[in-house]
Protein backbone atom coordinates (compact mmCIF):
# COMPACT_ATOMS: atom_id res chain seq x y z
CA UNK A 1 0.00 0.00 0.00
CA UNK A 2 1.68 3.21 -1.12
CA UNK A 3 1.79 6.42 0.92
CA UNK A 4 1.84 9.87 -0.68
CA UNK A 5 2.36 13.15 1.16
CA UNK A 6 1.79 16.18 -1.07
CA UNK A 7 2.77 19.59 0.41
CA UNK A 8 1.41 18.58 3.81
CA UNK A 9 1.44 21.05 6.68
CA UNK A 10 0.31 20.72 10.28
CA UNK A 11 -0.05 23.73 12.52
CA UNK A 12 -0.64 23.69 16.28
CA UNK A 13 -1.64 27.21 17.24
CA UNK A 14 1.10 29.49 15.95
CA UNK A 15 3.64 26.68 15.57
CA UNK A 16 4.24 24.71 12.38
CA UNK A 17 4.82 21.07 13.38
CA UNK A 18 5.11 20.11 9.72
CA UNK A 19 5.55 22.41 6.74
CA UNK A 20 5.20 21.73 3.02
CA UNK A 21 6.11 18.06 3.36
CA UNK A 22 6.16 15.98 0.18
CA UNK A 23 7.35 12.39 -0.34
CA UNK A 24 6.11 9.09 -1.68
CA UNK A 25 6.59 5.55 -0.39
CA UNK A 26 5.87 2.65 -2.70
CA UNK A 27 3.90 -0.34 -1.53
CA UNK A 28 6.21 -2.84 0.19
CA UNK A 29 8.89 -0.25 0.85
CA UNK A 30 10.62 0.22 4.22
CA UNK A 31 11.50 3.72 5.38
CA UNK A 32 13.02 5.29 8.45
CA UNK A 33 11.90 8.66 9.72
CA UNK A 34 14.67 10.34 11.58
CA UNK A 35 15.47 13.70 13.07
CA UNK A 36 15.89 15.37 16.45
CA UNK A 37 13.25 15.38 19.10
CA UNK A 38 10.48 17.78 17.99
CA UNK A 39 11.44 17.43 14.32
CA UNK A 40 7.92 16.25 13.46
CA UNK A 41 8.34 12.45 13.23
CA UNK A 42 5.50 11.62 15.61
CA UNK A 43 3.26 14.27 14.06
CA UNK A 44 3.78 12.69 10.65
CA UNK A 45 2.81 9.27 12.01
CA UNK A 46 -0.22 10.76 13.79
CA UNK A 47 -1.38 12.26 10.49
CA UNK A 48 -0.96 8.89 8.85
CA UNK A 49 -3.03 7.16 11.55
CA UNK A 50 -5.65 9.93 11.40
CA UNK A 51 -5.06 10.86 15.02
CA UNK A 52 -4.73 14.36 13.59
CA UNK A 53 -5.88 15.96 10.35
CA UNK A 54 -3.47 17.88 8.14
CA UNK A 55 -3.82 21.67 8.21
CA UNK A 56 -2.86 21.87 4.53
CA UNK A 57 -1.88 19.65 1.62
CA UNK A 58 -3.02 16.11 0.81
CA UNK A 59 -2.17 12.68 2.15
CA UNK A 60 -3.18 9.56 0.23
CA UNK A 61 -2.83 5.95 1.39
CA UNK A 62 -3.39 3.25 -1.18
CA UNK A 63 -4.65 5.95 -3.53
CA UNK A 64 -7.32 7.04 -1.08
CA UNK A 65 -7.17 10.69 0.11
CA UNK A 66 -7.34 10.79 3.92
CA UNK A 67 -9.34 14.01 3.80
CA UNK A 68 -12.24 11.99 2.37
CA UNK A 69 -12.33 9.60 5.33
CA UNK A 70 -15.16 10.51 7.71
CA UNK A 71 -14.79 10.10 11.50
CA UNK A 72 -17.04 7.03 11.32
CA UNK A 73 -14.61 5.40 8.87
CA UNK A 74 -11.41 6.00 10.85
CA UNK A 75 -11.58 2.77 12.88
CA UNK A 76 -11.86 0.65 9.75
CA UNK A 77 -9.07 2.63 8.05
CA UNK A 78 -6.75 1.94 11.01
CA UNK A 79 -7.24 -1.82 10.60
CA UNK A 80 -4.88 -1.62 7.61
CA UNK A 81 -2.12 -0.55 10.02
CA UNK A 82 -0.06 -2.30 12.60
CA UNK A 83 1.34 0.08 15.20
CA UNK A 84 4.33 -0.45 17.52
CA UNK A 85 4.80 2.02 20.36
CA UNK A 86 7.86 2.98 22.33
CA UNK A 87 5.99 2.27 25.58
CA UNK A 88 4.49 -0.95 24.19
CA UNK A 89 0.89 -0.07 25.22
CA UNK A 90 0.19 -3.60 26.39
CA UNK A 91 -2.85 -4.30 28.56
CA UNK A 92 -1.82 -5.69 31.90
CA UNK A 93 -5.24 -7.19 32.71
CA UNK A 94 -4.86 -9.84 30.03
CA UNK A 95 -2.25 -12.37 29.00
CA UNK A 96 0.31 -12.06 26.22
CA UNK A 97 -1.92 -14.27 24.08
CA UNK A 98 -4.97 -12.04 24.55
CA UNK A 99 -2.97 -8.86 23.94
CA UNK A 100 -1.81 -10.21 20.62
CA UNK A 101 -5.29 -11.53 19.78
CA UNK A 102 -6.98 -8.14 20.27
CA UNK A 103 -6.66 -6.83 16.66
CA UNK A 104 -8.00 -10.15 15.35
CA UNK A 105 -10.97 -9.99 17.72
CA UNK A 106 -11.71 -6.46 16.53
CA UNK A 107 -11.43 -7.56 12.90
CA UNK A 108 -13.84 -10.44 13.60
CA UNK A 109 -11.61 -13.47 12.99
CA UNK A 110 -12.82 -16.91 14.05
CA UNK A 111 -11.36 -18.41 17.20
CA UNK A 112 -9.55 -21.05 15.12
CA UNK A 113 -7.92 -18.35 12.98
CA UNK A 114 -7.10 -16.28 16.05
CA UNK A 115 -5.39 -19.28 17.63
CA UNK A 116 -3.31 -20.02 14.57
CA UNK A 117 -2.35 -16.42 13.87
CA UNK A 118 -1.49 -15.51 17.46
CA UNK A 119 0.71 -18.57 17.84
CA UNK A 120 2.39 -17.90 14.48
CA UNK A 121 3.05 -14.26 15.44
CA UNK A 122 4.38 -15.19 18.89
CA UNK A 123 6.56 -17.87 17.32
CA UNK A 124 7.91 -15.31 14.87
CA UNK A 125 8.99 -12.98 17.72
CA UNK A 126 10.26 -15.90 19.82
CA UNK A 127 7.69 -15.71 22.62
CA UNK A 128 5.47 -18.71 21.98
CA UNK A 129 6.38 -20.18 25.35
CA UNK A 130 5.22 -16.97 27.13
CA UNK A 131 1.72 -16.79 25.70
CA UNK A 132 0.05 -17.27 29.09
CA UNK A 133 2.28 -14.76 30.89
CA UNK A 134 1.13 -11.37 32.05
CA UNK A 135 2.93 -8.62 30.08
CA UNK A 136 4.04 -6.98 33.34
CA UNK A 137 6.20 -10.03 34.09
CA UNK A 138 8.18 -9.69 30.84
CA UNK A 139 11.39 -7.74 30.22
CA UNK A 140 11.34 -4.54 28.17
CA UNK A 141 12.62 -6.35 25.09
CA UNK A 142 10.03 -9.10 25.46
CA UNK A 143 7.25 -6.55 25.92
CA UNK A 144 8.35 -4.81 22.75
CA UNK A 145 8.28 -8.11 20.87
CA UNK A 146 4.74 -8.74 22.14
CA UNK A 147 3.86 -5.28 20.84
CA UNK A 148 5.32 -6.20 17.47
CA UNK A 149 3.45 -9.51 17.42
CA UNK A 150 0.23 -7.61 18.10
CA UNK A 151 1.04 -5.11 15.34
CA UNK A 152 1.64 -7.77 12.69
CA UNK A 153 -0.81 -10.49 13.74
CA UNK A 154 -3.64 -9.23 11.52
CA UNK A 155 -1.23 -8.95 8.55
CA UNK A 156 -1.47 -5.16 8.20
CA UNK A 157 -0.71 -3.49 4.92
CA UNK A 158 1.41 -0.85 6.66
CA UNK A 159 3.48 -1.31 9.82
CA UNK A 160 4.24 1.84 11.78
CA UNK A 161 6.69 1.99 14.68
CA UNK A 162 7.29 5.09 16.78
CA UNK A 163 10.71 4.92 18.48
CA UNK A 164 10.40 1.13 18.92
CA UNK A 165 13.92 0.73 20.26
CA UNK A 166 13.94 3.79 22.49
CA UNK A 167 14.30 1.87 25.75
CA UNK A 168 16.25 -1.14 24.48
CA UNK A 169 19.94 -2.00 24.46
CA UNK A 170 21.79 -2.12 21.09
CA UNK A 171 21.56 -5.90 20.71
CA UNK A 172 17.80 -5.98 21.35
CA UNK A 173 17.35 -2.96 19.09
CA UNK A 174 19.11 -4.79 16.26
CA UNK A 175 16.85 -7.82 16.82
CA UNK A 176 13.73 -5.66 16.68
CA UNK A 177 14.92 -3.99 13.47
CA UNK A 178 15.61 -7.43 12.05
CA UNK A 179 11.97 -8.35 12.72
CA UNK A 180 10.79 -5.25 10.87
CA UNK A 181 13.00 -6.17 7.89
CA UNK A 182 11.56 -9.67 7.94
CA UNK A 183 7.99 -8.35 7.77
CA UNK A 184 8.97 -5.91 5.04
CA UNK A 185 10.45 -8.77 3.03
CA UNK A 186 6.96 -10.35 2.75
CA UNK A 187 5.50 -7.18 1.26
CA UNK A 188 4.43 -5.10 4.27
CA UNK A 189 5.14 -1.37 3.97
CA UNK A 190 7.14 -0.43 7.08
CA UNK A 191 7.66 3.07 8.47
CA UNK A 192 9.89 3.40 11.53
CA UNK A 193 10.41 6.67 13.39
CA UNK A 194 13.71 6.64 15.23
CA UNK A 195 16.48 9.01 16.23
CA UNK A 196 19.00 6.16 16.52
CA UNK A 197 21.14 7.08 13.53
CA UNK A 198 23.75 4.42 14.23
CA UNK A 199 21.12 1.72 14.06
CA UNK A 200 19.43 3.16 10.99
CA UNK A 201 22.72 3.44 9.10
CA UNK A 202 23.16 -0.33 9.37
CA UNK A 203 19.87 -0.96 7.62
CA UNK A 204 19.51 -1.01 3.86
CA UNK A 205 16.41 1.13 3.52
CA UNK A 206 15.09 4.54 2.70
CA UNK A 207 15.65 7.39 5.13
CA UNK A 208 13.51 10.52 5.53
CA UNK A 209 15.19 13.14 7.68
CA UNK A 210 13.04 15.80 9.29
CA UNK A 211 14.15 19.02 10.89
CA UNK A 212 11.77 21.53 12.49
CA UNK A 213 8.85 20.07 10.56
CA UNK A 214 10.52 20.12 7.16
CA UNK A 215 11.89 17.23 5.15
CA UNK A 216 15.55 18.00 4.66
CA UNK A 217 16.79 14.81 3.04
CA UNK A 218 15.36 11.74 1.35
CA UNK A 219 17.99 9.06 0.90
CA UNK A 220 19.06 5.45 1.11
CA UNK A 221 21.30 4.21 3.92
CA UNK A 222 23.38 2.01 1.56
CA UNK A 223 23.78 4.50 -1.31
CA UNK A 224 24.36 7.57 0.81
CA UNK A 225 22.06 10.49 0.98
CA UNK A 226 20.72 12.08 -2.21
CA UNK B 1 -2.86 -9.77 1.67
CA UNK B 2 -4.34 -12.95 0.35
CA UNK B 3 -0.96 -14.01 -0.98
CA UNK B 4 0.62 -13.37 2.37
CA UNK B 5 -2.07 -15.34 4.15
CA UNK B 6 -1.87 -18.32 1.92
CA UNK B 7 1.92 -18.24 2.04
CA UNK B 8 1.78 -18.27 5.80
CA UNK B 9 -0.86 -20.97 5.76
CA UNK B 10 -2.96 -19.03 8.23
CA UNK B 11 -6.75 -19.17 8.00
CA UNK B 12 -9.05 -17.58 5.51
CA UNK B 13 -9.68 -14.17 7.11
CA UNK B 14 -12.35 -12.47 9.15
CA UNK B 15 -15.95 -13.59 9.51
CA UNK B 16 -18.75 -11.95 7.55
CA UNK B 17 -19.70 -8.56 9.06
CA UNK B 18 -22.96 -9.92 10.53
CA UNK B 19 -21.28 -12.97 11.99
CA UNK B 20 -18.50 -10.77 13.41
CA UNK B 21 -21.12 -8.42 14.90
CA UNK B 22 -22.84 -11.26 16.72
CA UNK B 23 -19.50 -12.67 17.82
CA UNK B 24 -18.44 -9.29 19.26
CA UNK B 25 -21.73 -9.04 21.15
CA UNK B 26 -21.31 -12.51 22.61
CA UNK B 27 -17.77 -11.69 23.67
CA UNK B 28 -18.77 -8.32 25.15
CA UNK B 29 -21.65 -9.92 27.08
CA UNK B 30 -19.39 -12.62 28.47
CA UNK B 31 -16.65 -10.14 29.40
CA UNK B 32 -19.20 -7.87 31.15
CA UNK B 33 -20.63 -10.79 33.09
CA UNK B 34 -17.15 -11.82 34.24
CA UNK B 35 -16.32 -8.24 35.26
CA UNK B 36 -19.52 -8.10 37.37
CA UNK B 37 -18.38 -11.21 39.22
CA UNK B 38 -14.93 -9.75 39.79
CA UNK B 39 -16.29 -6.97 42.05
CA UNK B 40 -19.26 -8.61 43.80
CA UNK B 41 -19.60 -6.22 46.75
CA UNK B 42 -19.58 -2.91 44.89
CA UNK B 43 -21.81 -4.31 42.15
CA UNK B 44 -24.23 -5.71 44.74
CA UNK B 45 -24.52 -2.24 46.31
CA UNK B 46 -25.26 -0.69 42.91
CA UNK B 47 -27.88 -3.38 42.26
CA UNK B 48 -29.38 -2.72 45.71
CA UNK B 49 -29.69 1.01 44.95
CA UNK B 50 -31.45 0.25 41.66
CA UNK B 51 -33.67 -2.28 43.43
CA UNK B 52 -34.82 0.23 46.05
CA UNK B 53 -35.36 2.91 43.40
CA UNK B 54 -37.63 0.62 41.39
CA UNK B 55 -39.35 -1.06 44.34
CA UNK B 56 -40.66 2.16 45.93
CA UNK B 57 -42.80 3.37 43.01
CA UNK B 58 -43.83 -0.20 42.24
CA UNK B 59 -45.11 -0.55 45.79
CA UNK B 60 -46.98 2.76 45.56
CA UNK B 61 -48.71 1.82 42.32
CA UNK B 62 -49.51 -1.71 43.54
CA UNK B 63 -51.09 -0.44 46.74
CA UNK B 64 -53.04 2.32 44.93
CA UNK B 65 -54.41 -0.22 42.48
CA UNK B 66 -55.36 -2.66 45.23
CA UNK B 67 -56.99 0.00 47.42
CA UNK B 68 -59.00 1.35 44.50
CA UNK B 69 -60.16 -2.15 43.63
CA UNK B 70 -61.30 -2.75 47.18
CA UNK B 71 -63.07 0.59 47.51
CA UNK B 72 -65.06 -0.08 44.37
CA UNK B 73 -66.48 -3.13 46.10
CA UNK B 74 -67.57 -1.25 49.24
CA UNK B 75 -71.29 -1.08 50.04
CA UNK B 76 -71.61 2.49 48.94
CA UNK B 77 -74.70 4.63 49.37
CA UNK B 78 -76.72 5.44 46.20
CA UNK B 79 -74.86 7.84 44.04
CA UNK B 80 -78.02 9.53 42.74
CA UNK B 81 -81.38 9.91 44.45
CA UNK B 82 -84.35 10.78 42.23
CA UNK B 83 -87.25 12.35 44.11
CA UNK B 84 -90.40 11.98 42.02
CA UNK B 85 -93.33 14.40 41.87
CA UNK B 86 -95.83 13.92 44.68
CA UNK B 87 -98.55 13.13 42.15
CA UNK B 88 -96.62 10.21 40.59
CA UNK B 89 -98.25 6.88 41.40
CA UNK B 90 -96.35 3.71 42.25
CA UNK B 91 -97.05 2.29 38.75
CA UNK B 92 -95.81 5.46 37.09
CA UNK B 93 -92.72 5.36 39.33
CA UNK B 94 -92.07 1.79 38.17
CA UNK B 95 -92.23 2.97 34.54
CA UNK B 96 -89.79 5.79 35.30
CA UNK B 97 -87.51 3.20 36.90
CA UNK B 98 -87.58 1.22 33.65
CA UNK B 99 -86.71 4.39 31.71
CA UNK B 100 -83.76 5.08 33.99
CA UNK B 101 -82.56 1.47 33.74
CA UNK B 102 -82.29 1.86 29.97
CA UNK B 103 -79.88 4.80 30.30
CA UNK B 104 -76.20 3.99 29.63
CA UNK B 105 -73.93 3.76 32.65
CA UNK B 106 -76.63 2.53 35.05
CA UNK B 107 -75.92 -0.60 37.09
CA UNK B 108 -79.04 -0.80 39.22
CA UNK B 109 -82.12 1.25 40.14
CA UNK B 110 -84.16 0.64 43.28
CA UNK B 111 -87.69 1.97 43.61
CA UNK B 112 -88.34 3.11 47.16
CA UNK B 113 -92.01 3.21 47.95
CA UNK B 114 -93.13 6.35 49.79
CA UNK B 115 -94.72 4.30 52.60
CA UNK B 116 -91.54 2.30 53.09
CA UNK B 117 -89.53 5.51 53.04
CA UNK B 118 -91.75 7.00 55.75
CA UNK B 119 -91.44 3.85 57.85
CA UNK B 120 -87.67 3.89 57.53
CA UNK B 121 -87.62 7.59 58.37
CA UNK B 122 -89.72 6.98 61.45
CA UNK B 123 -87.55 4.08 62.56
CA UNK B 124 -84.37 6.02 61.94
CA UNK B 125 -85.41 9.24 63.69
CA UNK B 126 -87.73 7.95 66.43
CA UNK B 127 -90.24 10.67 65.58
CA UNK B 128 -93.22 8.33 65.54
CA UNK B 129 -95.52 10.75 67.43
CA UNK B 130 -94.85 13.48 64.95
CA UNK B 131 -95.43 11.21 61.98
CA UNK B 132 -98.69 9.91 63.37
CA UNK B 133 -100.01 13.44 63.56
CA UNK B 134 -99.54 13.96 59.82
CA UNK B 135 -102.73 13.78 57.79
CA UNK B 136 -100.94 12.20 54.83
CA UNK B 137 -97.50 10.88 53.81
CA UNK B 138 -95.50 13.94 52.65
CA UNK B 139 -92.75 11.84 51.06
CA UNK B 140 -92.76 11.09 47.30
CA UNK B 141 -91.74 7.81 45.72
CA UNK B 142 -88.04 7.84 45.00
CA UNK B 143 -85.47 6.01 42.96
CA UNK B 144 -81.98 5.11 44.15
CA UNK B 145 -79.75 5.00 41.11
CA UNK B 146 -76.45 3.01 41.24
CA UNK B 147 -74.20 3.99 38.34
CA UNK B 148 -71.68 1.51 36.98
CA UNK B 149 -68.23 1.52 38.61
CA UNK B 150 -66.54 2.99 35.57
CA UNK B 151 -68.73 6.11 35.56
CA UNK B 152 -66.55 8.89 36.90
CA UNK B 153 -67.51 12.25 38.34
CA UNK B 154 -68.06 14.01 35.02
CA UNK B 155 -70.31 11.18 33.85
CA UNK B 156 -72.37 11.35 37.03
CA UNK B 157 -72.93 15.05 36.62
CA UNK B 158 -74.16 14.53 33.06
CA UNK B 159 -76.40 11.73 34.29
CA UNK B 160 -77.82 14.11 36.88
CA UNK B 161 -78.82 16.52 34.12
CA UNK B 162 -80.31 13.76 31.92
CA UNK B 163 -82.35 12.19 34.72
CA UNK B 164 -83.57 15.59 35.91
CA UNK B 165 -85.14 16.12 32.48
CA UNK B 166 -87.36 13.02 32.76
CA UNK B 167 -91.10 13.63 33.19
CA UNK B 168 -92.19 12.97 36.75
CA UNK B 169 -88.78 13.62 38.26
CA UNK B 170 -88.89 16.49 40.71
CA UNK B 171 -85.32 16.57 41.93
CA UNK B 172 -82.05 14.70 41.42
CA UNK B 173 -79.64 14.64 44.33
CA UNK B 174 -76.08 13.72 43.47
CA UNK B 175 -73.94 12.80 46.40
CA UNK B 176 -70.65 13.32 44.63
CA UNK B 177 -68.56 14.97 47.29
CA UNK B 178 -67.22 11.75 48.76
CA UNK B 179 -66.69 10.40 45.25
CA UNK B 180 -64.68 13.43 44.26
CA UNK B 181 -62.57 12.99 47.38
CA UNK B 182 -62.05 9.34 46.64
CA UNK B 183 -61.06 10.01 43.06
CA UNK B 184 -58.76 12.80 44.14
CA UNK B 185 -57.15 10.51 46.69
CA UNK B 186 -56.54 7.64 44.29
CA UNK B 187 -55.36 10.06 41.60
CA UNK B 188 -52.97 11.61 44.10
CA UNK B 189 -51.64 8.20 45.07
CA UNK B 190 -51.09 7.21 41.47
CA UNK B 191 -49.56 10.56 40.49
CA UNK B 192 -47.24 10.46 43.50
CA UNK B 193 -46.11 6.96 42.57
CA UNK B 194 -45.59 8.00 38.92
CA UNK B 195 -43.60 11.10 39.87
CA UNK B 196 -41.63 8.98 42.31
CA UNK B 197 -40.90 6.54 39.49
CA UNK B 198 -39.63 9.34 37.22
CA UNK B 199 -37.43 10.77 39.97
CA UNK B 200 -36.12 7.35 40.90
CA UNK B 201 -35.54 6.45 37.23
CA UNK B 202 -33.48 9.62 36.84
CA UNK B 203 -31.61 8.66 40.00
CA UNK B 204 -30.91 5.20 38.58
CA UNK B 205 -29.64 6.66 35.30
CA UNK B 206 -27.34 9.10 37.10
CA UNK B 207 -26.11 6.58 39.70
CA UNK B 208 -25.44 3.81 37.24
CA UNK B 209 -24.10 6.32 34.71
CA UNK B 210 -21.58 7.52 37.28
CA UNK B 211 -20.58 3.96 38.17
CA UNK B 212 -20.03 3.23 34.49
CA UNK B 213 -18.08 6.47 34.10
CA UNK B 214 -15.67 5.21 36.75
CA UNK B 215 -15.48 1.91 34.86
CA UNK B 216 -14.69 3.75 31.63
CA UNK B 217 -11.97 5.78 33.35
CA UNK B 218 -10.49 2.62 34.86
CA UNK B 219 -10.24 1.12 31.38
CA UNK B 220 -8.95 4.24 29.66
CA UNK B 221 -5.69 2.57 28.54
CA UNK B 222 -7.58 -0.34 27.03
CA UNK B 223 -9.95 2.01 25.19
CA UNK B 224 -7.01 3.99 23.79
CA UNK B 225 -5.32 0.81 22.54
CA UNK B 226 -8.57 -0.49 21.06
CA UNK B 227 -9.08 2.75 19.16
CA UNK B 228 -5.47 2.75 17.96
CA UNK B 229 -5.67 -0.72 16.49
CA UNK B 230 -8.92 -0.27 14.64
CA UNK B 231 -11.72 -0.70 17.19
CA UNK B 232 -14.31 2.06 16.90
CA UNK B 233 -16.50 3.64 19.55
CA UNK B 234 -19.11 0.91 19.04
CA UNK B 235 -16.60 -1.85 19.80
CA UNK B 236 -15.26 -0.03 22.87
CA UNK B 237 -18.78 0.86 24.06
CA UNK B 238 -20.30 -2.63 23.82
CA UNK B 239 -18.98 -4.10 27.10
CA UNK B 240 -20.28 -1.07 29.00
CA UNK B 241 -23.71 -1.40 27.43
CA UNK B 242 -23.86 -5.02 28.58
CA UNK B 243 -22.68 -4.03 32.05
CA UNK B 244 -25.51 -1.47 32.22
CA UNK B 245 -28.01 -4.00 30.89
CA UNK B 246 -27.01 -6.75 33.34
CA UNK B 247 -26.76 -4.43 36.34
CA UNK B 248 -30.16 -2.89 35.55
CA UNK B 249 -31.81 -6.29 35.04
CA UNK B 250 -30.37 -7.57 38.32
CA UNK B 251 -31.63 -4.35 39.93
CA UNK B 252 -35.08 -5.32 38.62
CA UNK B 253 -34.75 -8.73 40.26
CA UNK B 254 -33.73 -7.00 43.50
CA UNK B 255 -36.73 -4.65 43.21
CA UNK B 256 -39.03 -7.66 42.83
CA UNK B 257 -37.55 -9.23 45.92
CA UNK B 258 -37.89 -6.04 47.98
CA UNK B 259 -41.43 -5.42 46.74
CA UNK B 260 -42.45 -8.97 47.56
CA UNK B 261 -41.05 -8.67 51.08
CA UNK B 262 -42.69 -5.28 51.63
CA UNK B 263 -46.07 -6.54 50.43
CA UNK B 264 -45.80 -9.51 52.75
CA UNK B 265 -45.11 -7.14 55.64
CA UNK B 266 -48.11 -4.98 54.67
CA UNK B 267 -50.40 -7.98 54.43
CA UNK B 268 -51.59 -8.10 58.05
CA UNK B 269 -52.35 -4.39 58.67
CA UNK B 270 -54.13 -3.93 55.31
CA UNK B 271 -56.19 -7.05 55.89
CA UNK B 272 -57.27 -5.73 59.29
CA UNK B 273 -58.31 -2.44 57.67
CA UNK B 274 -60.47 -4.09 55.02
CA UNK B 275 -62.00 -6.52 57.48
CA UNK B 276 -63.48 -3.46 59.21
CA UNK B 277 -65.46 -2.87 56.01
CA UNK B 278 -66.47 -6.52 55.72
CA UNK B 279 -64.28 -6.85 52.68
CA UNK B 280 -62.35 -9.86 51.53
CA UNK B 281 -58.70 -8.95 52.15
CA UNK B 282 -56.82 -8.50 48.93
CA UNK B 283 -53.33 -7.20 49.52
CA UNK B 284 -51.53 -7.29 46.20
CA UNK B 285 -48.89 -9.94 45.87
CA UNK B 286 -46.04 -10.07 43.40
CA UNK B 287 -47.14 -11.78 40.21
CA UNK B 288 -44.88 -13.03 37.38
CA UNK B 289 -45.86 -10.09 35.18
CA UNK B 290 -44.59 -7.69 37.89
CA UNK B 291 -41.30 -9.53 37.94
CA UNK B 292 -41.08 -9.32 34.16
CA UNK B 293 -41.94 -5.60 34.09
CA UNK B 294 -39.46 -4.75 36.85
CA UNK B 295 -36.63 -6.67 35.17
CA UNK B 296 -37.48 -5.07 31.83
CA UNK B 297 -37.56 -1.59 33.39
CA UNK B 298 -34.29 -2.19 35.22
CA UNK B 299 -32.62 -3.50 32.08
CA UNK B 300 -33.97 -0.57 30.04
CA UNK B 301 -32.78 2.01 32.56
CA UNK B 302 -29.41 0.26 32.76
CA UNK B 303 -29.03 0.38 29.02
CA UNK B 304 -30.01 4.06 28.88
CA UNK B 305 -27.51 4.86 31.67
CA UNK B 306 -24.73 2.98 29.89
CA UNK B 307 -25.48 4.63 26.57
CA UNK B 308 -25.58 8.10 28.10
CA UNK B 309 -22.38 7.50 30.04
CA UNK B 310 -20.53 6.00 27.06
CA UNK B 311 -21.62 8.83 24.77
CA UNK B 312 -20.52 11.39 27.33
CA UNK B 313 -17.20 9.91 28.41
CA UNK B 314 -16.02 7.14 26.09
CA UNK B 315 -16.17 9.16 22.88
CA UNK B 316 -13.92 11.76 24.51
CA UNK B 317 -11.14 9.25 25.04
CA UNK B 318 -8.88 9.45 22.01
CA UNK B 319 -5.36 8.15 21.43
CA UNK B 320 -2.73 10.83 21.97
Amino acid sequence: MDVVFNRVGKRFGQRDALADLSFELQSGEMAFLTGHSGAGKSTLLRLLLLLERASSGDIAVGGRPLSKIKPSGIAKYRRDFGVVFQDHQLLSDRSVYHNVALPLEIAGFTQRDIDRRVRAALDKVGLLDRERANPDTLSGGEQQRVGIARAVVARPKILIADEPTGNLDPQLSAEIMGLFSAFNSVGVTVIVASHDLALISRMSHRILTLDKGSLITVGDSQRGRD
Amino acid sequence: MSNQQSAAGIGVGPRSPISAWFHHHRQAAQASYEKLLQAPVSNFLTILVIGVALALPHLGISIATAVQGQIEQLDSPPQLSLLLDGTVTYEEAARIREQVMRKPGIAEVKLVDRDRALAEFTAATGLQDLVERLSSNPLPHSLWVYPKANVRTAGLEQLQIDLGALTGVSQVILDSRWLKRLNAFTDLLRTTASVLFLVMALGVVLTLGNTLRLGIEARRDEIVVIKLIGGGNAFARRPFLYTGLFTGALGGVMASLLSGLALMALNAPVNRLFELYDQVPAVPSLVPSDLFVLILMGAGLGLISAWYSAQLHLTRIQPK
